[in-house]
């Protein structure tokens, strides 16, 4: 079903790109080649955009646990975005606030005071859920806006706005930097390029930790087990003495964890302050995809990362390279989130002609595509 | 001491409360097709991107037909079409509601760039001249009146427009039999089908509806309000609609009443010269405020009880 999901997506745009008068082939030979170096038109350098996928999915490793470990308890987690922002603001303002402190004492701090603000940042929907019931989609979606507007806030005219009149924070001390994997040497050529110019960082590793954390949490840990019981049925969770409300606020505070964390990493590992890009970041929507399409499970959310990492590291690519706009990406997301939702894949396997279709598989909350309570009563577990 | 006196003194000027009234009626469009789509049981959280899908079609079509009238009719269509998506992705296939709503709005903000891109090229989209623009008009001798004639009768035309809906959204939805069918399909689905309701018909019809005030309302705010059309231009005011409609108990008087104190909160952002406090700060109000509602400080709010979950018949 996620390859066809993907297959889909990838025909569907390219019919919008061919019906507005643009070649779909130069399209996605741009994207390749942007996201996994092959295929290249116009002599770029492959291990360059390998990296540039690297640099782009590693994020979404977090994010995308942050929004398929709720989808188990069978909440809905929208507010990624939100989360991976409070991680960002908590990194910038330790990152300069302590400047002077060694990495070995401030890189933690950053990396943990992230981690902490994504988990306060997600437990208010969580407490809230649990306590007088609000629809955690709806509270997360608020917190996302006021997550937003707090990061315009602080930089453009508030209190951490860099003196210069950029709409940009100071840059965090040195010791609150993820190291490159990478040696900053100019002398060193690797790849017919100087070595610096691979951005990969060691949060990759602290993303791959993430996911295995995740597997084993969900799978070899009671924890898990109640996460996923209450997934499945909240009554007979309840009957088997599992507290409901306690395993919902748990389940955000530790997905809003993962997403501060990827937050924190963003800044500390790619960019080294808070700029007006945040404004328009898009990582923890794009979990909302990566965790559906790679079915909730650990494995799942890593090759999915990939695919929207090369995506996003492509359409750069393909806008240069083939005069296609970049937003054909987003295009693709949605397409792909449809197809999933739908299973218009269904539609392909419909009895030949003259019978009448099966009727479409009942209630399909997000939750249950990725959990085996997809024949659960709806509403059961959402 | 000096903020506060700064509020008291703007509270006092006529063209705050008609800024007031105009923003409000800027949310009140796409908040009233939420409350239409969820009294029927379709979640819908995707009117940002009908917004914006009619932001941009109406630009486009004043831009060629050079015709107000006409573009903001393209507008309401375009927010349609994005709904018929919803509804055929919901209804029919029965598809996660949310996820869904997700993906109309990041198909919106990706079509529109995209197609900005391969009409206009890179450049911008280009204005609307004045007299091309959806007009606001004076109410004769009714705008006469001090103080209340600036407020209420000085307006663009799609305020009065959005004004009649809520009455006409309000008496339907509580006073007539389509308005019942809608509300019974809404809380119990399978009893509605049973006595005879078609489900389905009203659903779609219902969030097809929402798609079409919201697309007004993306006409109002490009060649109303504004005279051009740029990249997310909504900017999160179909959010802001949700909001107003869940702040308002999915009731069209309710969700107005939320959208005239969101749109009081832009009215002072929007005075921010006299007012010597962050836009950004007053930006996360609508939200915190609905925050504070949910956490039920002001009595429970509490959806529809079949609202986003697809109906099955159970002979299927």
């Amino acid at each position: 079903m996620p390859l066809g999901s993907v297959v889909f997506a990838f025909v569907v745009g390219g019919l919008i790109v061919a019906i507005t008068g643009g070649n779909p082939f130069a399209a996605y030979q741009g994207l390749m080649c942007g996201g996994l170096g092959i295929g290249c038109a116009n002599g770029e350098n492959s291990a360059l955009q390998i990296s540039t996928t690297i640099v782009f999915f590693t994020p979404l490793l977090m994010t995308g646990v942050a929004v398929a470990l709720p989808f188990r308890a069978g909440l809905f987690n929208i507010g990624a975005e939100g989360q991976l922002l409070a991680g960002s603001v908590a990194c910038t303002v330790i990152g300069i606030k302590f400047s002077g402190l060694p990495a070995p004492i401030l890189l933690p701090m950053v990396l943990l005071g992230g981690t902490l603000a994504g988990a306060i940042w997600a437990g208010v929907p969580g407490v809230l859920k649990a306590t007088i019931g609000a629809h955690e989609v709806v509270t997360t979606i608020m917190l996302n806006y006021v997550a937003q507007w707090l990061v315009r806030y602080l930089i453009v005219g508030g209190p951490l706005q860099a003196a210069n009149g950029f709409s940009a924070s100071s840059p965090i001390g040195a010791g609150a930097r993820l190291p490159l994997f990478m040696p900053n040497d100019p002398g060193l050529i690797i790849f017919g390029l100087p070595a610096g110019v691979y951005r990969v960082h060691t949060g990759l590793l602290i993303g791959l930790a993430a996911l295995v954390i995740f597997a084993i949490l969900l799978w070899r840990t009671s924890l898990g087990y109640e996460i996923r019981a209450v997934g499945q049925s909240q009554r007979a969770a309840r009957y088997g003495g599992i507290s409901v409300a306690r395993t919902i606020i748990v389940t955000m505070l530790i997905a809003g964890a993962f997403s501060g964390l990827a937050g924190a990493i963003q800044i500390a590992g790619v960019d080294h302050n808070l700029t007006d890009k945040y404004f328009n970041d898009t990582t923890g929507f794009d979990a909302i995809a990566v965790a559906l399409l790679g079915l909730g499970s650990a494995v799942g959310i890593l090759f999915a990362s990939i695919l929207f990492g090369a995506l996003h590291a492509g359409g750069s690519v393909m806008q240069a390279d083939a005069g296609i706009s970049s937003s054909l990406v987003q295009i693709l997301q949605a397409l792909i989130l449809f197809s999933i939702a739908a299973n218009f894949l269904r539609l392909l396997r419909l009895p030949a002609f003259g019978r009448r279709p099966s009727a479409p598989a009942p209630t399909a909350p997000a939750a249950a595509l990725m959990t085996e309570a997809a024949k659960a009563p709806p509403g059961e577990t959402t | 001491m000096s903020f506060l006196a700064d509020i008291g003194h703007v509270l006092l000027t006529a063209d705050l409360w008609r800024a007031t009234l105009e923003a409000a009626a800027l949310l009140l469009l796409p908040a009233l097709g939420g409350v239409i789509s969820e009294r029927s049981g379709v979640v819908n959280i995707a009117m940002e991107g009908m917004m914006l899908t009619g932001a941009f079609f109406a630009v486009v079509a004043d831009l060629a037909l050079h015709n107000p009238w006409l573009a903001a009719l393209v507008g309401i269509v375009a927010g349609g079409l994005m709904a018929l998506i919803h509804a055929v992705v919901s209804i029919r296939f029965r598809a996660d509601q949310i996820v869904s709503g997700i993906a109309i709005n990041i198909f919106a903000a990706g079509l529109t760039l995209f197609l900005v891109q391969r009409i206009y090229g890179l450049q911008d989209v280009g204005h609307v001249g004045q007299s091309e623009l959806l007009p606001y008009i004076n109410i004769p001798l009714l705008d006469q009146i001090p103080f209340l004639g600036r407020v209420l009768f000085q307006q663009n035309v799609v305020v009065y427009a959005a004004l009649v809906l809520l009455v006409l959204v309000q008496l339907t939805l509580f006073r007539t039999r389509l308005g019942l069918r809608i509300r019974s399909v809404g809380e119990h689905p399978q009893a509605a089908d049973t006595a005879g309701i078609n489900v389905y018909a009203i659903r779609y019809g219902a969030v097809i509806t929402s798609g079409l005030l919201s697309g007004l309302a993306g006409a109002f705010l490009a060649i109303g309000i504004s005279n051009t059309f740029v990249p997310n231009m909504t900017d999160g005011r179909g959010y802001i609609a949700l909001a107003a409609m869940i702040f308002g108990k999915w009731t069209p008087i309710g969700a107005f009443i939320a959208c005239l104190i969101f749109g009081l909160g832009q009215a002072i952002y929007d005075a921010n010269s006299v007012i010597h406090v962050s836009q950004y700060l007053l930006s996360m109000l609508p939200y915190i405020l609905t925050l504070i509602v949910l956490a039920g400080v002001v009595g429970r709010s509490i959806p529809p009880a079949a609202d986003g979950i697809p109906y099955a018949p159970e002979n299927e």
